[in-house]
């Protein structure tokens, strides 16, 4: 059981993907301008690393060690596009917003870094808490990113009006800055700064 | 049997493929079976937001009741700037009808500033309950096809909304088509002088609100002035002679 939670747990700060390893920061820059994106994103990475950490670990025993990589490869891709019609089916508004990056968790070192360092040494269950695991750790760093960019650059949660901005009549200056990707940028090394201070074992 | 062989490798490799195929097939389906629906409702927010629709739209308002209360599809013969009724409306597709000779018009290359080369004899078009007339546009953009609709008040000269549902320009220059700041200053603008089409498209920051033609001129986007001269050029084409320019007249009676 201890394991299992570490599966689960690990990820989210002793070992965050984008924090502590730095992967998959180009979508962690691309669709943090709005929390609404950053949190389908969120969903979306956690479903396929969940799922394809579980289908990798089934078939384990019998992938053959000289394709592993694209049998691998298949299966993540097979669920991003599961996923990436599903968004276009029943979200298609929010399916336009994310455009390529969607179709880019493909790409996305979390995902096969996780398939292939965990899943294909350990059994169904614990992979796929991994999988949940990682895609929760992603997605904690995206909606930080994505409540301070979203706030800041146009006063705005989800759509609702928080800090009123001028171009609205109201007082507050939206900084441009937080909508433009280099702001991501600043704001994850801030959260790197801020988890190495509190946990000073991460520390290299 | 072991993992490394030849036979297991390929058995592997065609086992995984059959299956991964047929999940994407399935995930498919359900997209093109909702993809028509999608399509349409996005088509009826164009309709509605260039109608002057937004705030309803942005509250949450059913979007297909709040537009079969509000608009009226009709089909204008733009050779002749008469609504016709000469094909079912509830039927026609635009968007097909260009492709077919017998549904289609080739445009004369010295009026074809949209660069577009042919389009629908028939133009659909929606009539708002407040006498607003939305209609749809299309043209060459910096880098793909713009199709839009374009909100006209009953006068056929007042511009009352732009909105663009369908383009590839550059994200953050060309693109800024759809900030809701930029489509807002179209409200209002005269897209004649007497009968010659006067709406242009400056380049940003050169728009002067004290200038004669200030009220057919529209502030360019910063670090689009191609964007800009295309939508000009299809506001120019649309809105002449061979376009809505007809209709319009024949309104203004």
């Amino acid at each position: 059981m201890a394991k299992a939670k570490d599966a689960l747990f690990d990820p989210l700060f002793n070992n965050n993907p984008i924090a502590l390893q730095i992967l998959g920061i180009c979508s962690a820059l691309a669709v943090t301008n709005k929390l609404s994106t950053a949190l389908t994103m969120a969903i979306a990475v956690t479903l396929v690393t969940g799922f394809s950490n579980a289908a990798v670990s089934v078939i384990r025993s019998h992938i053959p060690s000289s394709i592993r990589i694209i049998v691998q490869m298949t299966i993540i891709a097979t669920l991003v596009i599961i996923v990436d019609q599903m968004l276009k089916a029943f979200a298609y508004e929010m399916s336009k917003a994310l455009s390529v990056y969607v179709g880019l968790i493909i790409t996305n070192c979390i995902v096969m870094g996780r398939a292939e360092a965990y899943a294909m040494k350990n059994p169904v269950v614990p992979s796929f808490l991994d999988g949940i695991g990682n895609g929760l750790g992603y997605g904690l760093i995206l909606l930080l990113v994505g409540i301070v960019r979203e706030l800041f650059g146009s006063g705005k949660l989800f759509g609702i009006v928080i800090l009123n901005p001028t171009t609205n009549g109201g007082w507050y200056v939206t900084n441009g800055l937080m909508l433009l990707a280099p702001s991501a940028f600043f704001l994850i090394g801030f959260i790197i700064w801020a988890l190495r201070t509190w946990k000073p074992e991460l520390q290299e | 049997m072991s993992n490394d062989s030849v036979f297991k490798t390929f058995l592997v490799a065609f086992l995984l493929c059959v299956v991964c195929s047929v999940l994407v097939c399935l995930a498919a389906l359900v997209r093109i079976d909702r993809e028509a629906y999608n399509k349409q409702l996005e088509i009826r927010k164009t309709v509605l937001a260039a109608g002057g629709f937004q705030q309803q739209i942005d509250a949450g308002e059913d979007i297909d009741k709040l537009f079969t209360d509000n608009m009226t599809l009709k089909l204008v013969d733009l050779a002749t700037g008469e609504f016709t009724t000469a094909v079912d409306s509830a039927t026609y597709d635009q968007k097909a009808a260009v492709e077919h000779p017998e549904t289609a018009e080739k445009i004369p290359t010295d009026q074809d500033l949209a660069g577009i080369g042919t389009r629908a004899k028939y133009a659909a078009i929606y009539q708002a309950s407040n006498g607003d007339l939305i209609l749809p546009i299309r043209g060459a953009g910096m880098w793909g096809p713009m199709y839009g609709y374009i909100a006209v008040a009953a006068d056929g000269t007042t511009v009352k909304g732009l909105t663009f549902y369908q383009h590839a320009e550059t994200p953050g220059l060309g693109a800024e088509v759809d900030n809701p700041k930029w489509k807002a200053q179209w409200a209002g603008k005269q897209l004649y002088k007497g009968s010659t089409v006067a709406l242009k498209v400056v380049k940003n920051g050169k728009y002067d609100p004290n200038a004669a033609d200030a009220t057919s001129t529209i502030d360019g986007l910063a670090g689009a002035s191609v964007t800009g001269n295309k939508v000009q050029a299809i506001i120019r084409y649309w809105f002449g002679d061979h376009g809505y320019g007809k209709f319009l007249a024949n309104l203004k009676g």
